[in-house]
Order: C-alpha cells, then structure tokens, then sequence
C-alpha cells in the first residue's frame, strides 16, 4: 500500500529533479563543455604560440602567487576577528559584528579605486599630509586590498564554525581541567575549527584567484597580469591574433586551478563541514572580569576598519566632490561638476539595466535557490545541490567565456549577463534558504499533517513565516552580488548593455578621476541603500535566534 | 575560616541586568556533599559556574580553602581553582579519543604524553571503562560519554567537585548506575561536592546537605531528612517531594505519602488510585482536603470507594497562605 500511494509523488518529484538539472545543464555544464571543445578545436594547432606568449607564465605565476599569500594572511586575520568579537567584554560587540562585514559591501572595484585615492599619489594622504603610498598600485596593494576584501569571508566561515562547533561548555571543561586560555586555545578551540579554517582558506584562495577587479585597477597600471586581467585584456583589446584561443585557454586553467584546490579540499572536509549541529548552551564560555582588553580590542578593531574601508571611502567621497586631482579636499575647492556630468541618458540607462537585471536575477535565483534547496532533502536531488554549490568555485572569467562561446552567436549582452548571474550566484540563494530548512524543527511540519494540514497547508501555515527571512535574505543577497559585479559583466557587454559597474571601470579606464569617484559614490550607495534591508533581515533571523540562546544561558 | 573548604559570601551573579543568583551565603567542608535542589532557572548552574570562575560575581566573594578566588573586581581563572567539573552536556572534545581526554588534566599539570595517558588508563579501568579508551564522543552512549566525563573529573584531583545536573541526559536506568559509580568514585578521592539537580531522590539520597534554591535565592539549607520532614513553606514541600497539605483549625499541615494509613476513624471518599510497582497511591477526599495515601500490594479500592484513614504524623507549615492552590500535587508519576 504505502509503495503504490507513494509512487505519483515519486514521478513527480523526479519531474522536479529532471527540470532543475536540465536549467544547471544550461547554464553551466552546456557552456563549460563548449569551452572544453572549443580549447580542443581551435587552440591545439596554436598551443605552442598561446603557451609560449610573452608574460603569460608570468601572470599565472601572480595569480597562484596572489592566492597563497592574501590567504595567509587573510585567513589568520578573520580567525583573529571571529574569537576577538565572540569576546563578552568587548564593547558594542553587536556593532562590531556587522561592521567588520563593511568591506564585503563596497564592491570591489570601489575598494580598489578608493585605496588608491585615500593613499596613492596625490591621494587623500598625500594631499593632506605629504604621505603618499606610491606602492598602493602595484603588486603590494593588491594583495593589501585583496586581504581586506577576503578577511570577512574567512571571519564568517570562523564565526559559524565557532558557533556550530565550540560550544561554551567544551571550552570550561578544558578551562576546569587545568587550562590557560593559551592552552584551550591551541588544545581545543583550534582543532575544533580546523575544517572551518581550511574551507576558509580554500574559498579565500579561490575568490582571490577568481578576483578581477582589484588586479584590474591597482595591478594593471603597474603592469601586474593575473590571469583574469589578461582575459579581460585578450577579449576586450584583442590585441593579437591568437588574443581568443588564449582567452579560452586561459578560462580552462583557471578553472582547472579552482578545481585541484577545491576537489581534495571537498573530499576531505566535505562530510565534516556538512554535518552542522548548532552549539547547545549560550553564553561566553568563560566571562573574565569587567576591566579586561575589551577597550584595546574594540580600539584595534576601529583603526583597522578605518584604514581598511573608513579613510578610502572618504578620499573617495573627497575625490567625487574635488574640483580638479591634487587638490585639497576642502570646502574651496568643492564642486558638484562630477556629479552633474553623470546626470546624462547614459548613467541612467545603465542604472536602469543594473537595477533591472538584479531584480531579475535576484527573483529567478530564490526560486531556484529554494527549488534546489528542497529537493536536496530526497535522494535524487542531492547531486544537485552538490553542482550548484561548486559553482561558488568556477571563476567568473570562466563562465563568461563558457557563455560567450555557448550563446554568444544567439543571444545579446543583457541576457548573457543574466544567464552569468543565475549561474554564478545560483549557490548564494541556495545556501541561506538551505540552511534555515535545516533549522527548521521536522516536528512542526508533522504537528501540522497530523493536525489535518495537507503538505502544501501545512508548508504555508508552518514553515512560511519561519522561512521568510531566509527567502528575503537570499533575494537581497542575489540582488546586491549582482548590482556591483564586474567581472562578468565586464566580459559580456555589448553596445547599449552596459551595467553600473561596467560604465565605472570604463570611466576609470579613461583616467577620468573626478566622474570616477562620483560613478563610485553613487554605486556604493545603491549597495547601501540595498544593504540596508539585508542587514535588517539578518537582525531579525539573528535576535530571534540569539534571544533564544540567551535565554536558555542566563541560568 | 572555621575549616571550610568552600565558602560563598553574600554571592550575586548576573547577566547584564537580569540578575541570576543571589545574594547568596552558604558553606561545603571538606568532604562534604552539598546538592542544590531546584527547578530549572533557578540558579543552580549560575551558582558552579561562579564556583567554577566561568562567571565573575557582581557583588559578594568565593573563598577556596580560606583564599579570596573570587570577588567583583578580581577572580582567579578557572584553571586556578581547586575544583574539577562535570557538565550536564557532557562537554567531551569531539577530536580527542577517550584516553586523551582523561589525559587532559594531567597534561595541563605539566605531565609527559605517556605518563599523562598511564594515569588516564588508570581512572578507566577504576571505572570499568577501559575498553573505551580508544573511542571519540561520537562512538559513545550518552551513559559511556558522563562515565569519560567524570574521569577527567577525577583525573583532575581537585577538593570539590561540581556536579552540574550530570544525570539529566541519562535513561533512568543507566542514570542509578552512574550515580552508584559517581557517588563511590567520590567517597573515595574524598572530596568535597557540590551536586546541582531539579531530582528530589538524587539530592536527598546523594547528599550530606540539600540548598534548596528558588528565583536564584536559598530558601533553605538542611539535611536531607531535615528538608523533607521540616520544609519551610508549601513551595520547599513540593520541591522535595510528593506532598499533602490539609488545613485544620486555621493550619496547613503537610503530609507526606508514608505519613498517612488506609484504616482508622477519619472518613474519605477514593478519588483517584494508581497501582506503582511495589505500592499504590490514592488520592482520598477529605473534609480538611485530599489528602495521598500510601499503601504496599494492588489497588484495593476503586474510584468513588468510601474509606477509613489515618494520620501517624504531620508538620505544621508555619505561616503559609497560599490557599489558593490545590492542596495535593501526587498525580500519575
């Protein structure tokens, strides 16, 4: 009986299955594979002259160069935030928690280009105090800028392997056992968070690897090459013949690159970083007295995010109103020029576009997101999500090119850009909607069935509302990603489909500084305006749960 | 002073402003076991914790073996303290095998790998667990994982332990055997204890003293028979166990299930029976209020029966005025 009720659902969950492999076919493995074959095709008579070319080697050598040593640093560093903020003591901890994210919010290109006013020749610094920092364009502020774009990511992979796996009692019993905080830090709290480091560091390395931007702006005039800039250089220039093959070529190894770092990685650290239980009592693990380092703590953290996002953004700001380069800041020498230039038919159309595709994008991506994330509870849907969260890995450059080869003959810019976004950022509203499934008491559902609910009574009455976040979470998330990204984009325009961030990088490419900043200011504050919401919605998911937590600590 | 191993002066703890304990006074002599009985939210954990130096006090003092551990603007570390901790949650390593989490105390005192691990080896077998030595948390049963927990307590060998509620996770038949194992293990290191529970059984059995806490307050400290015959207020009866309460001639008299006989001149009518194994209980109607009597066999009366009861004994619940609750809290256990 119950193997013959059960069989329509079956056909239909396979239905289900079928249709979302068939759009992750599409958007990734179809294109991919015509990569592959076009890498086959037309470069095997040219590899000779496409490998040999003059500073290739010297550009893959950056980029690995690049990717071990902003993760070196980086991962520490986020280590270093993730134990300072879960520190009771610390002052405005709440605060802390949410700015120490800020760098993830400008876009990167935006943190490039404002490094490079706050400390670059006749930069905010040079300008106002006769410092300048002449190696913020070259290979020093790259990584420098680099570091502080991946320290979030490595501090929340620390803070949620923190949270999922330190509870406080594990932490008092080696305290108890005899253990300085020195030694629980290295016996326990490390091993505790050594899968939650190494998938830092993998990611890390990977978005560097991946990064376009920052190379784009701080590298590139100084004639520093990753692999993603001389893609960028081989499709948009052309500059010699074989300037495609070795595009295609180049897309290939960096996937290749990707994948012989992430695969092992996987493997090995897959089935632990995915087994997350969340930690049981609340609580600081061992509060300390009132007069401890909280102050010192909170004053590094401060100084950090005020050289790192605080001054840049300012000199950026500084730069967007400052009638003419090298000139001080100051009220004389203001001028709202910049910004009158931009109110033409061209910004507003781009911003149109912008807007438009990252709603589009943002919408299509939390159906898909949240398709994938429940049929990833049935068998046959694990593979799935398995494909769509590799796609965090496969570079933008690459899937570009895949794209451009695959649909390009078909299909205009804005819906290349489109198809870019849903692939890439497929993983991004897949992976909160996900988790707040996980989170999600199986008992209420069955509470609800057994109460005379049908399944899709029972989802809309019982898991709607604890859901929504997550839903309003992974649209935000989707929708910010894809209001700044550059990489893609940048790749994929065509005439009359330039998004926000294409017209800025093309601004700054014509060395138009003053329309820069301006073209900056204004994209850093769509973000924000979005942000706004996004960090509303993590507050709610964030107190409901906290408040919880809290709750059951106090005694 | 005066011999204490521990002593807690005018205690207060808190968590930002919602205040968890206190103030509280109270004493452990070397090897004593003192159980704090309450419900949960009372403060128990927040007490060890302050004990253990996981919390500063807001006000008040924790004094170890005549020496100042703890008070508002100073508190040694955990680490320092003379005391060893079992958790409710267990609180074993994930990545540490059995042995080496036993190991761990000794370790920290400064001892080799190979001698810290030979000690280790030497508390499992005390504990007949030996065979586990190998096996991480995750290869363990709820029961083998607080039998590892309390070795590394013992491996500890501090003067008090603090027992955080260890049993509360545990099937009830593997919760006696671990008590029996954690209560010789105890005797024999001789020391001190501190046994926090919401369990009424455990306490009064476990302890050579019970603090009865409520709202993060003492409302009183006795021996076991001292807070089970003489509980202060209605409250205090219920916490250490099933109680009647009768109103005669303007009293509350608290009877206990053993303190009242079936047979006698009293009348009563049967409103409810359960048989429990070894006895029964039965609630009987009374003119001064229902009142559980204890019998041993079968039930004999059914739900309605007219029945004769004594009193043998009773305590006067001086000065309680909570009448408006009902007065018998036995019900189907």
């Amino acid at each position: 009986m119950p193997r013959l009720a059960s069989r329509p659902a079956d056909v239909g969950q396979r239905f289900e299955v079928a249709a979302l492999v068939a759009v992750a076919a599409l958007l990734v493995l179809v294109p991919i594979l015509r990569l592959v074959e076009t890498a086959v095709d037309e470069g095997a008579s040219q590899y000779g002259a496409v490998l040999t070319a003059p500073g290739l080697g010297e550009a893959v050598r950056t980029s690995l160069l690049l990717g071990v040593v902003v993760t070196a640093v980086a991962v520490p560093l986020g280590m270093v935030t993730a134990l300072a903020l879960r520190q009771p003591q610390l002052p405005g901890r709440g605060f802390w928690r949410v700015a120490v994210l800020l760098p993830v919010l400008v876009p990167e290109f935006v943190l490039g280009y404002s490094w490079q006013q706050a400390y670059g020749r006749a930069g905010f610094t040079d300008t106002l105090l006769g410092v300048p920092f002449p190696g913020v364009v070259g290979p020093v502020g790259v990584v420098v800028v680099l570091v502080v774009n991946a320290v979030p990511i490595a501090y929340l992979l620390t803070a949620v392997g923190l949270a999922a796996r330190a509870e406080p009692d594990l932490e008092r019993a080696a305290r108890a056992s005899g253990a300085g905080s020195l030694a629980v830090l290295r016996t326990v709290i490390l091993p505790l968070l050594r899968p939650s480091l190494a998938a830092a560091s993998v990611l890390v390395f990977v978005v560097t690897l991946a990064s376009f931007a920052v190379p784009q702006v701080l590298g590139a005039p100084a004639g520093v090459d990753t692999v993603t800039t001389r893609i960028y250089a081989d499709l948009s220039l052309g500059a010699h013949p074989n300037s495609f093959v070795e595009a295609v070529t180049l897309a290939l190894l960096l996937v290749l690159l990707a994948v012989v770092v992430v695969a092992p990685a996987d493997a090995v650290l897959g089935p632990r970083l995915r087994s997350v239980r969340v930690a049981d009592s609340g609580g600081s693990p061992v509060a300390v007295g009132r007069r401890s380092g909280g102050g010192w703590v909170a004053l590094g953290l401060g100084s950090y995010l005020l050289v790192a996002v605080g001054v840049p953004l300012l000199a950026l700001a500084g730069a967007s109103v400052t009638r003419a380069v090298g000139l001080p800041p100051a009220p004389d020498n203001w001028t709202g020029d910049h910004f009158s230039q931009l109110l033409d038919q061209r910004t507003f159309e781009a911003i149109g576009r912008s807007v438009g595709l990252a709603v589009v994008a943002a919408s299509l991506l939390t159906v898909l997101g949240a398709a994938v994330a429940v049929l990833e509870r049935r068998r046959a849907g694990r593979s799935l999500a398995t494909l769509v969260t590799l796609t965090l890995v496969l570079p933008g450059s690459t899937l570009a090119v895949a794209l451009l080869i695959a649909y390009g003959r078909w299909l205009s810019g804005l819906w290349l850009i489109l198809l870019a976004y849903l692939a890439k950022l497929w993983a991004f509203a897949h992976r909160p909607i996900s988790g707040a499934l996980d989170r999600l008491p199986p008992g209420e559902l069955h509470a609800a069935r057994a109460s005379g609910a049908t399944a899709v009574t029972a989802a809309r009455t019982v898991a709607l509302r604890p859901l929504a976040p997550a839903l309003v979470a992974a649209w935000l998330v989707c929708f910010v990603t894809a209001l700044h990204e550059v990489t893609m984009s940048a790749l994929l325009y065509g005439p009359g489909s330039e998004t926000l961030a294409v017209v800025v990088l093309n601004s700054q490419e014509l060395g138009r500084i003053g329309p820069t900043a301006a073209l900056s200011v204004l994209l850093t504050g769509l973000m924000a305006a979005a942000a706004a919401p996004l960090w509303l919605a993590f507050r709610r998911l964030g107190a409901a749960s906290s408040s919880d937590r809290e709750l059951a600590g106090v005694r | 002073m005066s011999g204490d191993l521990l002593e807690l002066r005018h205690l207060r703890v808190a968590y930002g402003s919602v205040v968890a304990l206190g103030p509280v006074d109270l004493t452990v002599a070397p090897g004593e076991v003192l159980a704090l009985l309450g419900p949960s939210g009372s403060g128990k954990s927040t007490l060890l914790h302050a004990v253990a130096g996981f919390q500063p006090p807001a006000e008040g003092e924790v004094w170890l073996h005549g020496h100042r551990v703890a008070a508002p603007d100073r508190a040694e570390p955990p680490e320092r303290r003379d005391v060893a901790v079992v958790f409710q949650s267990y609180a074993l390593w994930p990545h540490l095998s059995a042995l080496d989490t036993v190991a761990y105390p000794a370790r920290r005192r400064g001892f080799d790998r190979a001698s810290a691990r030979r000690q280790a080896l030497g508390i499992l077998e005390r504990l007949h667990i030996d065979h586990l030595a190998r096996r991480r948390p995750a290869e363990l049963s709820g029961g083998e994982q607080q039998r590892v927990g309390l070795a590394r307590a013992l491996a500890r060998e501090a003067s008090l332990f603090l027992f955080d509620e260890p049993t509360a996770h545990l099937d009830t038949h593997v919760r006696s055997v671990f008590l029996a194992e954690l209560d010789a293990r105890r005797r024999a290191s001789g020391a001190a204890a501190i046994y926090a529970t919401h369990d009424a059984e455990e306490a009064l059995g476990l302890a050579d003293r019970v603090a009865l806490l409520d709202a993060g307050r003492v409302v009183q400290v006795g021996t076991p028979a001292e807070v089970y015959d003489q509980p202060v207020d209605r409250w205090a009866a219920r916490l250490t166990g099933i109680a009647s309460v009768l109103s005669q001639d303007g009293r509350r008299l608290l009877v206990r299930p053993g303190w009242a006989r079936l047979g006698g001149d009293r009348d009563g009518t049967v409103r409810a029976a359960w048989f429990r194994g070894p006895h029964s209980d039965y609630t009987v109607e009374t003119t001064h209020g229902e009142v559980l009597i204890r019998a041993s066999g079968r039930p004999r009366h059914g739900i309605g029966d007219r029945v004769g009861w004594s009193l043998d004994h009773s305590w006067d619940l001086a000065g309680d005025d909570a009448l408006d609750q009902p007065s018998t809290s036995a019900g189907p256990d």
